[in-house]
């Protein structure tokens, strides 16, 4: 039996300038890199675009270089060429083991990085069949009025899920965002809103086209909770970058994925700059996740426990991460 | 005589399957897993969820393990796919049959085909795994019947076959 | 009951005799199976959980170009089930919807887009009724019932009593009682569930194949629900996925593909999607227990009192016989000198369960074996040595009347105990890392049938033919267990032939004998005792045939390796072609018939019940599973199991080590993160994704040890290995947890979400406690 997918139109475009026209022409079209994320929304009805746009044979999008600037990722590498990198591992640990956590090895072979970027947020409500959705009266984010998560508010809460963008927000990425307006490069950081519908702060038609991070990172590590060891999204995320002068914090960044709507880069750990890593600090962090982490019901797995076991996460990566 | 409601769109496709160029008249919207089963007849490739998450449809394409049910066969222009069925050549079974049938690496056997393109997938990029990056390779692949542990010998023993 | 294992050298294992068929991907299974021209097959399903059909429109699907054929609750009229007393479900709803996602109407068209519409162009009014989705809820006094005969919405209530418990309790030194909790769970075989069924009008014959377990009984549910003669309808088993449970009833979607077929007058075929193969369900339900148990202070119990409360679903399938077997199976295992069951099956709006791996043995086995445990700590002494004090002396008769002829528990825990180092490590493992153990058990196939008809338990033909080869025809279904090849390896040995001689047909009702079917182990036990029988029938005609060729006494004949003699002369021997051919002389193709039938003694006590749980032999089985948890993250990884099981004889120890490294792993799952859920109703649940069966990457190395009782009444002494060790890993694990962090869990599974929030309820308690201690 052949499985119904909705019906669209490929378009095969083999320069970013092709996909951007493309998208022009058809508006309502997407970007399709790995699929992986696209193709089973797209086999549960929950995205139905009339176009689609695969950025698979565009040579552009696959440069991977490092150099003295930095690290140039196209957004068509795929994570298992990332998850494969010595130079990765060595140098950006937490960028690696994101990549390495992702899915299985076949998404891995599939999934690329602007996808895993732009994945789309997670909901137990929404990321179900069309019969589930169609019994349950849809939700806020697809088709319906209410959210389920939270009946009372007015926005989504469904979660952003994908590993590697902790890991590049406490590295410093910066992405490269091309547009009918032309390329614009902006921290990693303002691609994303807390907001489960429109997580992305990109323009209609915008692609991703690189991921840039600086040279010479600080030392680095990414962990996630899951119920399984293989496959599963994480419930919750956190990436740590931290360098130190002797026993002092010289810089700690800490981000999260899983948890809210966007990763994001947990606020005051400016302020811990010159500490010892003790556990009166590590407690100080266990609050601050714990406080600024917002799970919602959006997964079977209790939202108390990912917020406790998020800053279990940071408490123990930052304590492993502390020089000996 | 019933006919089909809608006559979906169609293009000329090219790839390389199981080691032969050939030309079919695909969907633009059709997955490879379904080309497979239902336009090549290779029905080795089995189907165990709804999308992405149980690895029963493992395949190759140029050499990389994928799941073809959330691959579009249009995007397999110009490639090599190969499946299970390619494996047994001139009347013998691969290393890898072999120690999963001798080894009962296979039980039920529905997840068996993806398991061994999983593990076929490894053993031609790194051919004496250690049993670590047997489990990496296999981490997308579910099995209901073994609880693993006579696939990771089957593997193992091929591994020692090969060597 | 003295093992003699060692006494006899271990058996040879054996690839199954299918395997090839499978690594090579040539192996078909139903929806790999020709369909060229059949219809595609649709089901509409409830969206809601509970409600009556007020308006049903399938006019606009009717006339849909493309659509050959919808089919509705008008089209069947008539229940099917289980038990002959509870069949209490349409294939197709008929005025009332009970569950989300329960059939309403189907639909064949010539693709799958088509279907499709005609699915969406169905018009469906329905007026909602109150749902509950838990026991409480539903046996509530104002509650609605779901099916106007069974008030409390209980579908049965067992009450049973042996021994005196007030005398026990009273004897012992240490009472204690725990509530438990443990989720439903799902089979979750890889293959989902498909049906081609072929309708043909000139002949008026129905053949279908499918993915059941148990064609017999889906051969006489199509006859019922579509009102046909038996004899006009043919169930065929392709390859099969899995079953583990799954498909050991008819499922509702084979009666309909089956109605789909003949509306259309032609081929069908239905795929269910993941999502509907959990919606079709059947598995374990949500059991809650109370028990309590007394115990002396050297371990010995005294008495015991167990409460079940099981969430069935909406209607009847297993569910007596599961209910039945939560108390029954208490038994068989342990000496109780005396035990009190109070079971209540209760009806809800959520998919029906049903028969799953440990069918009915597990969660009343998962809450046994941890209270055990921790009185055992109570009363500081070790786990081993409790289960010592309490084993049974075969052969014996339980308190609730179950015989026991073989018993290997004794060996199975030394073996466990010495293989795990238990003596030498447990209370010196670091912090975080910890060792439990539990013994479980199963029956090798009911004693009873559910389907009395006074046949014998198993018949299998064997026929021998010019060419030399012998096909064993038997109705059991192989669903990946390998139950052919140990038919072939049962009838190979007792011939003395070569295995590749024997070719096995299995699961064809136009074909092979009636079987009962693969489900409660029954295969090896009965099918393995008629394909013995059979084949000394053959034995016994080729000796006879070739006595009279070498002009001898039968009883002086000698068979061996395809060659029959007497005495050690060469010269007159003969070649297993050449007494064939003898045999067939007059006669031609040869066919012979075992059977195999449980004494009526072996059937179980005479209270009401009693049937259910009597086997002709049980498996026992110990465990030691060593843990690491993570106390600040929750989460649990097994290391690695050591397992010992006794299934009486080995026939083929490759394929007993595959069952039993499967069942503990299956065992792992429904301990460790599998887990159904449902939102209002809604499967939650329903994908790969969500239902969190373990990877290979959560996997551990599973160390089996077998153990030989040889059982009396067993085929070469064998009794059943696919389900004895499952029930003993999850009170393993959650004995290990405690061991490893002191945390005593009472609720399956141990997600890394309960385990902190127990870890949280300790450090609040002590913190209570510094506070109170503070204060006085
Ligand atoms: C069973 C399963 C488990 C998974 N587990 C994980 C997990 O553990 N962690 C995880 O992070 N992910 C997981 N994934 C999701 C997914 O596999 C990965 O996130 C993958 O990296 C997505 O990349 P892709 O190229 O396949 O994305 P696609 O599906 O091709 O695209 C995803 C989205 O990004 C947009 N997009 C793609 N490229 C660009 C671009 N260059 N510019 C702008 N927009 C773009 C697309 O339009 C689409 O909306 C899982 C998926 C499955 C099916
Ligand atoms: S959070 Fe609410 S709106 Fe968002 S996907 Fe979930 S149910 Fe829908
Ligand atoms: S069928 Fe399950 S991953 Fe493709
Ligand atoms: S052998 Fe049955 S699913 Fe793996």
């Amino acid at each position: 039996m052949s499985t119904l997918l909705p019906t669209f139109r490929l378009a095969a475009p083999r320069t970013v300038a092709e996909a951007i026209a493309a998208r022009r022409d058809h508006p309502a079209a997407r970007f399709v890199a790995g699929g992986t994320d696209l193709l089973v929304n797209m086999r549960r009805g929950i995205s139905s675009p009339d176009v689609l746009i695969d950025l698979s044979g565009i040579d552009a999008l696959t440069e991977f270089r490092i150099d003295d600037n930095g690290v140039t990722i196209g957004a068509g590498v795929t994570i298992a060429a990332l998850a494969r990198h010595e130079v990765i591992a060595a140098r950006y640990r937490a960028l690696a083991q994101a990549a390495a956590s992702i899915a299985g090895p076949g998404h891995r072979a599939m999934g690329t990085v602007g996808g895993n970027l732009c994945l789309d947020t997670r909901c137990i409500y929404y990321n179900q069949s069309e019969w589930w959705r169609h019994a349950n009266a849809y939700c806020l984010k697809n088709r319906g009025d209410t959210c389920h998560v939270a009946p009372q508010g007015q926005r989504c809460h469904a979660a952003f899920s994908g590993d590697l963008a902790p890991a590049l927000l406490v590295l410093g990425a910066e992405i490269d965002v091309l547009g009918e307006q032309g390329l614009r490069r902006l921290p990693l950081s303002q691609l994303y809103i807390e907001d489960g519908k429109a997580h992305l702060a990109l323009a209609d038609g915008e692609l991703i086209t690189a991921v840039r991070l600086p040279p010479a990172p600080p030392a680095s590590a990414y962990a996630k909770i899951r119920t399984r060891a293989a496959i599963d999204f994480p419930l919750a995320g956190v990436a740590v970058a931290l360098a130190t002068s002797g026993p002092a914090i010289a810089s700690l960044d800490v981000a999260l994925t899983g948890t809210n709507s966007r990763p994001f880069l947990l606020a005051g750990t400016d302020a811990l700059a010159g500490r010892a890593i003790d556990d009166k600090l590590l407690a100080e962090v266990d609050r601050l996740v714990q406080k600024q982490v917002q799970p919602m019901r959006t997964t079977l797995t209790s939202a108390n426990y990912r917020r406790v076991a998020a800053a279990a996460l940071a408490r123990r990566l930052i304590a492993d991460l502390r020089p000996a | 005589m019933h006919a089909p409601a809608s006559e979906p769109k169609k293009r000329l496709l090219r790839l390389r399957l199981n080691g032969r160029w050939r030309e079919d008249a695909v969907g633009e919207t059709q997955l490879l897993v379904d080309y497979l089963r239902e336009v090549a007849h290779l029905t080795g490739t089995k189907t165990g969820c709804d999308g992405g998450e149980c690895g029963a449809c493992t395949v190759l394409v140029d050499g990389e393990a994928v799941p073809s049910c959330i691959t579009l066969v249009a995007r397999c222009e110009g490639r090599s796919v190969e499946t299970i069925e390619a494996l047994a050549t001139q009347g013998r079974l691969s290393a890898l049959q072999r120690a999963f049938h001798e080894k009962l690496g296979a039980q039920c056997g529905f997840c068996t085909p993806g398991m061994i393109m999983a593990a076929e997938a490894l053993l031609r990029d790194n051919p004496a795994p250690t049993e670590d990056e047997i489990r990496t390779a296999l981490a997308g692949n579910l099995c209901r019947c073994t609880g693993y542990v006579k696939i990771i010998e089957a593997v193992r023993t091929a591994v020692e076959a090969g060597s | 009951m003295s093992v003699d294992a060692g006494t006899r050298p271990p058996r040879r294992g054996v690839p199954l005799i299918d395997g090839v068929e499978k690594v090579t991907g040539r192996a078909r299974y139903t929806a790999d199976l020709d369909h060229a021209g059949a219809l595609v097959g649709r089901i509409l399903r409830s969206p809601v959980s509970h409600g009556e059909i007020v308006g049903l429109d399938v006019s606009a699907a009717r006339n849909l170009e493309g659509v050959a054929a919808v089919v509705t609750g008008d089209d069947c009229p008539y229940t099917y089930g289980v038990l002959p007393i509870a069949m209490n479900e349409y294939p197709l709803a008929r005025g009332r919807v009970r569950y989300r996602g329960e059939p309403i109407a189907a639909v064949a068209a010539v693709d799958a887009e088509t279907a499709q519409r005609a699915l969406e162009l169905i018009e469906l009014k329905i007026r909602e009724l109150p749902a509950y989705y838990t026991p409480a809820e539903a046996r509530a006094p104002d509650a609605i019932l779901l099916h106007d005969n069974k008030p409390g919405n209980v579908e049965r209530e067992v009450h049973h009593q042996f021994g005196d418990i007030d005398v026990g309790f009273a004897a012992a030194d240490l009472v204690r009682e725990e509530t438990f909790s443990c989720a439903e769970i799902n089979h979750a075989q890889i293959e989902p569930h498909a049906s081609l069924s072929e309708f043909d009008p000139l002949t008026g014959r129905l053949t279908v194949q499918t993915v059941s377990q148990v064609g017999y009984y889906l051969h006489l549910m199509l006859a019922r629900c579509l009102d046909m003669d038996t004899s006009r309808i043919r169930v065929i088993k392709p390859f099969i996925g899995g079953g583990f449970g799954a498909r050991v009833e008819a499922l509702n979607f084979e009666i309909v593909t089956a109605l789909l077929a003949r509306a259309a007058n032609g081929k069908v075929l239905m795929e269910l999607s993941r999502e509907e193969t959990f919606i079709t369900h059947r598995a374990r339900p949500h059991t809650d227990i109370r028990l309590k148990l007394g115990m002396s202070k050297t371990g010995r119990m005294t008495a015991c009192e167990l409460q079940v409360v099981q969430r069935g679903g909406a209607y009847a399938g297993y569910g007596i016989i599961t209910i039945l077997y939560a108390g029954s199976l208490l038994h068989g295992i342990y000496d109780i000198p005396a035990a009190k069951y109070d079971g209540y099956r209760v009806y809800a709006n959520l998919p029906p369960c049903g028969a799953m791996r440990g069918h009915g043995s597990v969660d009343t086995r998962h809450a046994f074996e941890t209270l055990v445990d921790r009185m055992a700590r109570e009363l500081g002494l070790d786990p081993f040595a409790v289960r010592r004090a309490n084993l049974l002396h075969a052969p014996t008769r339980t308190v609730n009347d179950l015989v026991v002829n073989s018993y290997g528990l004794p060996e199975c825990l030394d073996r466990v105990e010495r293989a795990s180092g238990w003596k030498e490590r447990i209370g010196r493992l670091p912090p975080g890392k910890g060792l439990g153990m539990a013994c479980s058990h199963y029956v090798s196939g009911a004693a009873k049938p559910i389907h009395f008809t006074g046949e014998p338990h198993a018949v299998v033909h064997l026929k021998l033919d010019f060419d030399g080869g012998v096909t064993a025809l038997t109705g059991a279904a192989d669903i990946g267990q390998g139950s052919s090849t140990m038919v072939a390896i049962a009838v190979a040995e007792t011939l003395d032939v070569s295995l590749d001689r024997v070719r096995v047909v299995s699961a064809d009702t136009a074909v092979t004998p009636k079987d009962n079917g693969a489900y409660s182990s029954r295969i090896t036990f009965m099918v393995g005792n008629a394909a013995i029988d059979a084949a000394r029938k053959l034995k016994e005609l080729l000796i006879a045939t070739a006595a009279r060729k070498l002009e001898a006494r039968p009883e002086d004949v000698e068979c061996e390796n395809e060659t029959f003699r007497v005495g050690h002369g060469e010269q007159s021997a003969l070649r297993f072609a050449d007494v064939v051919a003898a045999a067939l002389v007059n006669e031609g193709a040869i066919t012979v018939k075992g059977a195999f039938t449980c004494p009526p003694d072996a059937q179980g006590g005479k209270h009401r019940g009693g049937a259910v749980g009597s086997t002709m032999g049980f498996s026992y089985a110990a465990q030691v599973v060593e843990v690491s948890v993570d106390d600040a993250t929750g989460q649990v990884s097994v290391d690695k199991v050591w397992v010992a099981l006794d299934c009486g004889r080995a026939i083929n120890p490759l394929a007993v080590e595959g069952q039993m490294q499967g069942s503990v792993w299956m065992g792992m799952g429904q301990a460790l993160s599998e887990e159904t859920r449902y939102l209002d109703g809604l499967p939650a649940h329903a994908s790969m994704l969500e239902y969190r069966m373990p990877t290979i990457m959560d996997s551990p190395p599973i160390e089996t040890h077998i153990v030989e009782s040889y059982d009396p009444n067993g085929p070469m002494g064998a009794k059943e290995a696919s389900e004895g060790a499952l029930a003993g890993f999850p009170p393993a694990l959650v004995n290990a947890i405690a061991n490893a962090i002191g945390i005593d869990l009472n609720e399956l599974p141990a997600t890394p979400d309960r385990i902190m929030d127990a870890l949280i309820e300790r450090r609040r308690k002590a913190r209570l406690s510094r506070a109170l201690k503070a204060a006085s």
